[in-house]
């Protein structure tokens, strides 16, 4: 741009408006690696969770607790990518809090699961001493559909928010899972969960990152 | 009748800013630099001229030991700018544009 304050014609103001606003927008920065991220963590822990159950096995530990210890490597890559972002648009803000919300509102869920568990078996012991056989209703049956819930709102808002099909997709997905796991047995939710995180999170990751590195080169 | 377009905004390189950060909550002094293809100096001086309108706020602070200068509109910015846009619709809505810019 020229070093003088040229002054414009009305036409000429208008186009650089519009050239302006346009290149704002492309301005869009994700390396996808939280995608990335995520999808592995909940797909491998739902994979691992299912294994216990098939072979009859049990680690010293949930294997969710591991979604505890992602959130280090999110603080790092959050880190990285707020120092390469040169500008902040409304819509990353939105997002930035819709995730934020996300977890925070996973935590609840897990807080409310776990209070119903420990409501629930006392209700379940006597049940099954006074019945002889243990009740019907499996209230772990309904977890994962609860989760699966969650996982596609913020997934499905922020794929609205980028216009990024793959992740609305991926939301949709989720939720259609969600519906499938209610009436499936445990192993098969672990299953559609570990599916829901490879195509809500995994794969569009996949996708941002090779955009990210593809767009990276053109800029060296 | 028409109106004057604003003179700080009438300008390219002021008004080339100010539409970019009515795109987005803020920017960094860099990537004003790399969108508008400016030089540094330039756009100093007239990022400083917005400011003394009132048109948008600057932040200058240190990350990572580097001084880092962040750029945000003003409402004020926000309504000088849509003013500018509806002076120009008008303009251009009534065939009045003419090839030497307007109101100077």
């Amino acid at each position: 741009m020229e070093n003088q304050e040229r002054t414009l014609t009305e036409k000429e103001s208008l186009a650089l408006i519009t050239q302006m606003i346009n290149k704002a927008k492309d301005s869009f920065y994700d390396t996808g690696l939280s995608s990335i991220l995520w999808g592995c963590v909940i797909a491998f822990c739902s994979l691992e969770k299912l294994a216990e159950i098939q072979f009859g096995y049990r680690l010293p530990f949930d294997i969710y607790l591991l979604t505890f210890v992602a959130i280090i490597p999110q603080i790092f890559i959050s880190l990285q990518e707020k120092k390469y972002k040169k500008a902040k648009s409304y819509n990353d803000s939105l997002i930035e809090n819709l995730w934020f919300a996300f977890g925070i509102s996973i935590l609840l869920m897990m807080f409310v699961v776990n209070s119903v568990f420990a409501a629930w078996t006392p209700v379940f012991e006597d049940y099954q001493k006074l019945a002889a056989h243990p009740p019907s209703f499996r209230f772990y049956e309904f977890v994962l559909p609860l989760f699966l819930i969650l996982y596609g709102l913020p997934t499905f808002v922020a794929g609205i928010g980028y216009k990024f099909k793959p992740m609305v997709l991926g939301g949709i997905l989720c939720w259609i899972c969600c519906v499938i796991a209610v009436y499936t047995p445990i192993k098969i939710d672990l299953l559609l969960t570990a599916f829901s995180a490879v195509c809500a999170w995994l794969i569009p990751g996949i996708m941002i990152r090779s955009e990210f590195k593809k767009a990276k080169q053109e800029n060296v | 009748m028409f109106k004057d377009l604003d003179p700080i905004l009438h300008s390219q390189l002021r008004l080339a800013v100010i539409s970019l950060l009515i795109s987005v909550k803020e920017a960094e002094f860099t990537f004003l630099k790399e969108k508008t293809n400016s030089t540094a100096g330039n756009l100093s001086v007239q990022i400083q001229k917005l400011k003394e309108a009132g048109y948008i706020d600057i932040v200058k602070q240190f990350r990572n030991n580097y001084p880092q200068t962040i750029c945000r509109i003003t409402q004020l910015g926000v309504i000088a700018f849509e003013e500018y846009v509806k002076s120009l619709q008008t303009y251009l809505g009534n065939g009045n544009g003419h090839e030497n810019g307007v109101g100077h």
